[in-house]
């Protein structure tokens, strides 16, 4: 099998095995989790051979021409795409594995395992793509998987509505992307990522901050970034491992790898807006999860709050002035995919984790409901407290050589940036405290916490593996010379300046993890916030006014427009226009008919006007 | 056997014909049982041919058609003559009709309408008549065949229509005579200004490329053309007749009228009107744009109003002849071709959600969302097929559906057209995520309604039966074929419009030429648009888009 072949199978075998469940084994669960898993698995090697045997290609098929104008199916592997697959393939792989043990009774097992594949069908498309309409093409493939899969509990109106509203909302980052899809085409004649770079290197002035912004546009709906990052939270109603994949590790984060995919297309002008938005997304995401109480809405104002980060790293690649642009920005799209394999591993570890303590606790969401778990439960809580350290930035664990890489990078650029980034961090420390106190110490406070058992292997063991990866992912030895192409750009701290961001990150660190320790308590019953700061607690919990404002748009502004316009329809157009005309013809024919007296005389008077008639047209005509 | 192609041309043409008036004739004297297998077999003649026809197809590189045949007829002395065969533009068209034809025939078949051999006796004739209309090269008969489509399309909805079809039938006759009539005198038009001596497309392109008509008549010509047929494709603001219309006729009435006789208005304005009366066309095509832009944004948020899924159906039908329309209106090769994937596209996925929404009626009893929910429970593969059906029409690109490769080749086209136009249009593309996704879940997904427990108490809700199932299959892999392999259609579409319609010519600017004082907005509204940042591409090499 040629190079070609196997890349090209990556995308097709989860495809097919989408298909094939969907089609032979919608009830013949533990077929189509063989099934599935089996897709899972092939995809594993055959990536990992990729990645490891240093396997990059490049390569395209035509799909469709008109004039010159044409598409084709073209993948493009390099050492960035090999960097994002390892997460996609391993992380996939895991949560293939960890979801035979939660989704053991579900009654739609075969569906959900269908929609698995589906999503690492469309997942393989944007690590391979090399063309901008292929990605679009798997971009809102990973949308409809998601949609798919958030809508599980199909019966679950709230899931029904999450799952709309992820689609809508990421259709209109997606309605930016494809209109910066098309001002591409014209404006550099070709789509393929490997002709464009050419061009603008040939030429940087060729690059448009709308085309910049309009692209950008994509990772605003799929990264939720401010403003569209609605979707994202209520997406938790999909299953955990779900969340776990797509809403954590794998499509989140896709947004940023097309940032740095394309990053030749966005000139300095556009990633200062870049960095600004995901600053903000950062500090509103951690700000957010202060106040949930749900675990798994903590933990995605939190992936929120990360992905923000990711972005204003990427963005930060501008403020480099003059000169060595082009550096500065592999320095941000360096760090920018570091923290975003890190936050994949311990992200999907902390999801994997909810979903374990979700799995024994009879589908418990509420942090407060939980408590003494950590006795019960000691594996998953050895993993999960793996995961928020990881999270968190402690020394020597992943977490903390990508965020400081970020922190450094703000440091050397924008202090103003540095102090939000600072301030999230501590935030961030201050509710995953809060999270971990009240979950897994203290007393047990329902009956289903009290009843609580470890999970079997087959749920565990993937939290153990993604335990280790959250660890060892930050050292170099994890990032061997085949990874060079990214990894070489991650930008270190040195001497003075890494003593000073390393203080300061630690700093904020024990700060957060202080003050939430002192300010919750061990085994909290409710939250303190709440009792002793309404007004404070009450603003954050607005999440501020976000989800109102759209909520008022569809109800108000959508819902009546339409149906203003469908009365506009119906009454002027169809009514009175119409039927208007109706009634003048019927009046003209009633004159018509008054003109037929039958009396021969006023014939002959009608069929002379009639002639002097048409001799004047005619005249007139010529 | 080349030589027996358009033989089956006409096969595809007449048998459904024959049948069909065998069936009315004797209807009394035949056994059911042989009145449905002579109407599978009329279906499945065209169906047939059809698809052989596609992969037969190799066209005659200086006349652009294949399958070329003439039948004397005896009309031959007013310059008319039965001419048939396919090129690029009319072959996808054809594989429409045969499709959507077979599937709509089959479901009627399997319906239990009353009087079932006058019902499926109209559509016969309506099946022959959708065939000859895109293999007719002659306008005569291209004209000729639509009416012989269309009159059943009145009685089938005044008979077996649902409620309002008096109504429904009179309004659909007045609007659709009237924009046949419109495009008659169009058409004649055309033909007597050409000089031509016969009314065949190819001897009047022949007759033009000598001398063309002045652009006064060209500008009158094409008007007629552009509201008789605009009419016919519910262009906004004619489109009232269609929704309506549709939501009071039977399944296999709706199926074949939107899926495929709709597109005659369209197929008439790509094939005829726009290259044989350029300048008229360019006149005309920025007020056509703008009428295409009332479909997409107007429509679209019309149709997000709907609470009757048939209506839903019909309106967003409405709206994605926009589509098609703002594609025409570039008349560059993009956009035209884009406009031709889209109407195919089209035509199979509103025919699928039509037989779906009777599949969903036949449960629920009513047309009505806000009655419906949880559906998916009881029948999880008619879900399955509705929301495919629902993400190919709303234009997701997907393994295999074809609606966006359309989309998305005319918006390509449009930009080069007009910038501003392409934001507007996409922004449709949200819109119809909108009603798309709330039709599928008000009926599949949440809980069922109160009223919607009641009516169905007590009875068991059947998941889709096989014969609903093989009528949506067979509507389905076409579709997916032509949306995984879409060269299968659009290298053939390209052979024919890339030498009708302008390709990309560096500097030109794609703009009007008009010194009519009505169309000086159109220069104006160029120089507002982002122009400044955008060269049109050069005439070269294929980019590797």
């Amino acid at each position: 099998m040629s190079n070609e072949q196997l890349i090209v199978s990556l995308l097709v075998v989860p495809f097919l095995s989408a298909l094939v469940i969907g089609i032979f084994f919608r009830r013949r669960h533990e077929i189509a989790a063989a099934v599935s898993i089996a897709a899972a698995s092939v995809v594993l090697l055959g990536s990992l051979y990729l990645i490891f045997g240093n396997i990059r290609e490049e390569f395209s098929y035509e799909w469709m021409t008109f004039g010159d104008y044409t598409v084709s199916m073209g993948f493009y592997f390099n050492d960035l795409a090999a960097l994002l697959l390892f997460v996609v393939a391993v992380v996939g792989f895991l949560i293939h594995i960890f979801s035979l043990g939660y989704m053991k009774e579900d009654p739609g097992k075969a569906r959900y395992f269908a929609g698995l594949s589906l999503f690492m069908f469309s997942m393989m498309g944007i690590v391979f793509a090399n063309n901008l309409i292929m990605i679009f093409i798997f971009w809102e493939l990973v949308g409809l998987s998601s949609f798919l899969l958030i809508n599980h509990y199909y019966h679950k109106p709230a899931a029904s509505e999450a799952a709309k509203k992820a689609f809508i909302v990421n259709r209109l980052g997606d309605f930016g992307f494809l209109l910066g899809i098309i001002w591409s085409y014209w404006h550099f004649e070709t789509l393929n990522l490997f002709e464009m770079a050419a061009l603008v290197e040939a030429n940087p002035d060729i690059l448009h901050v709308g085309i910049g912004l309009l692209l950008f546009c994509s990772a605003l709906g799929k990264s939720g970034q401010i403003p569209l990052h609605v979707w994202l939270p209520d997406a938790m109603e999909g299953p955990t491992p779900v969340s776990a994949l797509i809403h954590a590790a794998t499509m989140v984060a896709a947004g940023i790898y097309l940032l740095c995919r394309i990053y030749f297309l966005i000139p300095p002008e556009a990633m200062v807006w870049i960095m600004w938005v995901g600053a903000a997304t950062a500090i509103f995401g951690s700000l957010c999860a202060i106040t949930q109480t749900d675990i798994k809405k903590i933990l995605a104002y939190s992936t929120i709050s990360q992905l923000g980060y990711m972005v204003a790293a990427f963005g930060l690649g501008s403020l480099v002035i003059d000169g060595d642009a082009g550096t500065a920005i592999q320095a941000g799209i360096g760090a920018a995919m570091f923290h975003l394999v890190t936050h994949g591993f311990f992200k999907a570890l902390l999801f994997l984790g909810a979903g374990s303590v979700i799995h024994a606790c009879h589908h418990e969401q509420d942090i407060y409901r939980m408590g003494g778990l950590w006795r019960k439960m000691p594996v998953t809580f050895a993993a999960f407290t793996v995961g928020v350290l990881a999270l968190v930035g402690m020394p020597g664990l992943a977490g903390f050589f990508s965020k400081d890489a970020i922190l450094y990078l703000a440091w050397e650029n924008n202090s103003a940036l540095f102090l939000i980034l600072a301030a999230t961090a501590l935030l961030t420390a201050f509710y995953m405290t809060r999270l971990w106190l009240a979950a897994f110490f203290g007393e047990p406070k329902t009956r289903a916490s009290r009843d609580a058992k470890e999970n079997n292997w087959i749920m565990t063991a993937p939290l153990v593996i993604l335990a280790i990866f959250s660890v060892v992912a930050g050292y170099d030895f994890m990032h061997p010379a085949i990874f060079d192409g990214i990894m070489q750009e991650v930008p270190h701290a040195e001497g003075a300046d890494f003593a000073l961001v390393a203080g300061v990150s630690v700093a904020v660190l024990l700060a957060g993890l202080i003050a939430g320790w002192l300010f919750y308590g061990v085994g909290a019953r409710e939250d303190r916030l709440e009792k002793q700061f309404p007004g404070l607690h009450g603003f954050l919990s607005a999440r501020f006014f976000f989800d109102d404002v759209y909520e008022w748009y569809v109800v108000n502004v959508q819902q009546r427009f339409s149906s203003l316009l469908n009365f506009i329809d119906h009454i002027l157009i169809s009514g009175l226009i119409v039927r208007g005309a109706a009634g003048l013809v019927g009046l003209f024919s009633l004159g018509a008919r008054a003109a037929h007296t039958g009396n021969l005389h006023v014939y002959v008077y009608w069929i002379f006007l009639g002639v002097v008639l048409m001799w004047l047209v005619v005249k007139g005509v010529q | 056997m080349p030589e027996s192609y358009p033989f089956l041309l006409h096969l595809a043409i007449f048998i459904p014909m024959l049948f069909g008036t065998i069936l009315l004739l004797f209807s009394g004297s035949l056994g059911e049982a042989f009145v449905r297998r002579i109407a599978f077999v009329g279906f499945l003649v065209p169906a047939a041919v059809a698809l052989w026809l596609w992969i037969a197809f190799s066209p005659d590189p200086v006349t652009g058609y294949a399958f070329l045949s003439t039948v004397p007829t005896g009309l031959e002395i007013v310059d008319i003559s039965l001419k048939l065969g396919l090129n690029g533009i009319s072959l996808p068209l054809f594989v429409l009709a045969g499709v959507v034809g077979f599937a709509a025939g089959f479901y009627a078949l399997v319906s239990g309408a009353e009087r079932l051999r006058q019902y499926l006796a109209l559509l016969l004739i309506m099946q022959g008549g959708l065939m000859g209309v895109f293999a007719s090269v002659d306008v005569f008969f291209f004209y000729f065949f639509h009416e012989i489509a269309l009159i059943p399309t009145f009685v089938m909805i005044g008979i077996w229509g649902g409620r309002e079809r008096h109504y429904a039938a009179m309004k659909l006759t007045v609007y659709l005579s009237l924009g046949a009539l419109l495009s008659l005198a169009g058409l004649i038009a055309l033909y007597v200004q050409s000089g031509a001596s016969s009314f065949d497309i190819i001897s009047l392109k022949a007759a033009l490329e000598g001398e063309s008509i002045s652009e006064v008549a060209q500008n009158y010509t094409f008007a007629l053309l552009l509201f008789g047929f605009g009419i016919l494709v519910s262009l906004w603001p004619f489109h009232t007749w269609a929704a309506l219309g549709y939501g009071a006729a039977p399944t296999s009435a709706a199926m074949l009228h939107a899926g495929v006789l709709k597109k005659f208005g369209l197929y008439g304005l790509i094939q005829i009107g726009a290259p044989l009366l350029p300048q008229g066309a360019e006149n005309w095509m920025y007020f056509l744009a703008l009428l295409a832009l009332g479909n997409v944004i107007i429509i679209g948020f019309v149709t997000v109003a709907q609470r009757d899924l048939k209506q839903m159906i019909g309106f967003s039908s409405v709206m994605h002849m926009g589509y098609c329309f703002l594609g025409l209106a570039c008349l560059s090769a993009v956009g035209v071709g884009g406009a031709v994937i889209l109407m195919f596209a089209h035509g199979l996925t509103v025919a699928l959600l039509f037989l779906l929404g009777n599949c969903i009626y036949r449960r629920t009893e009513t047309f009505d969302m806000r009655e419906m929910g949880g559906l998916a429970r009881n029948t999880p593969v008619l879900a399955a097929f509705f929301v495919t059906a629902m993400l190919a029409s709303i234009g997701l690109p997907g393994p295999g559906l074809a609606n966006f490769w359309g989309e998305l080749t005319v918006f390509i086209g449009l930009w080069q057209y007009r910038e501003w136009m392409v934001i507007p249009a996409v922004f449709g593309v949200v819109i119809s995520a909108v009603y798309g996704l709330r039709a599928v879940g008000n009926i599949f997904f949440g809980e069922p309604t109160e009223a919607f427990q009641s009516a169905s108490k007590g009875k068991r809700i059947p998941d889709i039966q096989w014969h609903e199932r093989t009528p949506a299959l067979v509507l389905l892999v076409v579709l997916i074929l032509v949306g995984l392999w879409p060269r299968s259609l659009t290298d053939s579409i390209d052979e024919s419009v890339s030498p009708m319609y302008r390709i990309v010519v560096p500097g030109e600017e794609a703009s009007v030429t008009g010194d009519d004082g009505e169309f000086e907005a159109v220069s104006f509204e160029r120089a507002e648009g982002p122009v400044s940042c955008c060269s049109p591409p050069k005439r070269g090499p294929a980019g590797g888009l």
